[in-house]
């Protein structure tokens, strides 16, 4: 009895998760314009743009690298859902909207987030151990010669 | 029995506090340190950009703000949309421009305006010198024909030829439509309204009340500071309308107008916070009526959460802390230059 219970659930599982296999976010990036990036605009230090582009792209540029698993929903709502507010709060590829102001508050911001390892979030590492942040890269984030 | 009544006891104190934690607002009413890093007071003058700010050139600039001889049917001022009693807006969705012509965005304050990186809705001038050449020539707005019919109005008048000589002393014909834009603009730039949010940054800790710091913390744990931070909370980084949902009227292609760039599709300038509750209708339509539908609907459609009837009541009460005084003395309407015989007369045509 309980094995045909067990088997029904496991079954509407199944079905469930090919029904929202349909259902699958946008995930195409939007154009990144070269000259309105955060290397063209800000023109920091190549390791500090290293250090962004190891570790922040996926998230807040619009150049966002979609792994295989990203394409698997329900995974799949919960990466977009993760990118679309990346990009909203911070976005490397559309530097060219930030005032002189917000740059500063956006870089101080990056600083208290990474020194706190609130970013890049520990869900994120597993997959992406590349974009794991060392001491000498958050002092490289936290550096004021921005 | 003395164990039941024990940890009856226990339950009941517990609920108690439950209870009195839910009459309470959510957060204490301390602020994190951390979290006003991202603000910075109101300066008192914002910064010149087109050279000093002398007292000639404000007192002309003055004189041009209040004067509706700027516009074709001689009855538009800056004063008419942007009226300083009140705020600096005329509480319309749309303004009505020459021969009742409705523009097709919501006027904005002008009040702390020059210290935004951008002017217009979609950031198309630089600084408010430029931005106050814009609707003097706008055909929905003053409808001037051109530039040489503005500075021919003003040479007309000797008293504004002096005040233009005084204002722009080191120029040999300073009565000039650039001219105009930068006296307009010495004007606005001191435009600023200090508020109690501003006492509170610089260490009064009396400043806000405990509600208002709580309705602050709401702000803050909703994710509004995204966007709204620095001096002016807005004003000075461009965002798209609908981040998190689609904006329900995408009838206005925003910043697109201007860069024509896929990725500037409905974004706007983000609008300062400061005087927020005195500066109804809101957003870039002004279709937006109220300050709890306009603090929903960013919860909603930029943040992503639907903010419960408290937490949007929380974050109204501190916004009222945003709200500063009005410069009475600096904003009183002074005497105009009187018109001549060569001073052109007002016409109704379109």
């Amino acid at each position: 009895m309980l094995k045909k219970i067990a088997s029904y659930w496991i079954g509407v599982l199944i079905l469930l998760l090919i029904m929202a296999q349909f259902l699958q976010p946008d995930q195409t990036n939007p154009p990144a314009d070269p000259s309105a990036s955060f290397e063209a605009v800000a023109r920091p230090p190549k390791e500090l743009a290293g250090v962004v582009e190891r570790a922040c792209r996926d998230c807040h540029s619009n150049r966002t690298v979609w792994p295989g698993y990203s394409k698997l929903a329900p995974v799949s709502w919960l990466v977009a859902s993760d990118v679309n507010e990346g990009r909203a709060k911070l976005n490397f590829s559309q530097w060219n909207i930030y005032s002189a102001e917000t740059t500063q508050i956006k870089l101080r911001e990056i600083c208290r987030e990474t020194m706190r390892l609130e970013m890049p979030p520990w869900y994120y590492l597993p997959m992406h151990p590349d974009a794991k942040l060392s001491s000498r890269d958050v002092a490289v984030l936290c550096s004021s010669g921005m | 029995m003395r164990k039941t009544q024990c940890r009856v006891g226990m339950a009941l104190s517990c609920l108690q506090v439950l209870g009195a934690c839910s009459s309470r607002p959510p957060s204490s009413t301390s602020i994190d340190p951390a979290k006003l890093a991202m603000f910075a007071p109101l300066v008192a003058i914002a910064a010149p950009g087109n050279g000093p700010l002398s007292e000639d050139k404000i007192a002309l600039g003055r004189m041009l703000y209040y004067d509706t001889r700027l516009s074709k049917s001689q009855k538009i001022s800056c004063s008419s949309c942007h009226t300083l009693t009140e705020y600096g807006v005329d509480h319309q969705a749309t303004s009505s421009g020459h021969n009742g012509q409705k523009g097709d965005r919501n006027s904005p304050t002008v009040y702390n305006a020059a210290a935004h990186f951008a002017q217009f809705w979609d950031g198309r001038a630089p600084d408010v010198e430029q931005q106050a050449k814009g609707p003097v020539l706008n055909p929905v707005e003053m409808a001037m024909p051109s530039e040489k019919e503005v500075v021919a109005v003003l040479k007309s008048m000797p008293e504004y030829v002096a005040a233009f000589k005084k204002a722009f002393p080191e120029q040999k014909d300073p009565v000039t439509y650039d001219n105009m834009g930068k006296a307009i603009g010495a004007f606005e730039r001191n435009l600023t309204t200090p508020a109690l949010w501003d006492q509170f940054l610089k260490g009064d800790q009396n400043a806000l009340s405990p509600a208002e710091k709580a309705g602050f913390n709401e702000f803050a744990n909703a994710g509004c500071p995204t966007c709204h931070a620095g001096r002016l909370l807005g004003g000075n980084m461009f965002q798209k309308a609908g981040v998190a949902k689609p904006w329900w009227d995408t009838t206005d292609s925003g910043r697109y107008k201007v860069t024509k760039n896929e990725t500037d599709k409905f974004v706007f300038k983000v609008p300062s916070l400061r005087n927020i509750e005195k500066t109804a209708p809101y957003f870039h339509d002004g279709k937006t009526a109220t300050l709890r539908e306009a603090i929903a609907k960013m919860g909603e459609y930029q943040v992503g959460r639907r903010l419960t009837d408290a937490q949007i009541q929380s974050i109204q009460t501190w916004m009222a802390s945003l709200t500063g005084e009005i410069p009475a003395d600096y904003i009183k309407e002074p005497v105009l230059p009187r018109s001549t015989s060569r001073t052109p007369k007002p016409s109704e045509a379109d």
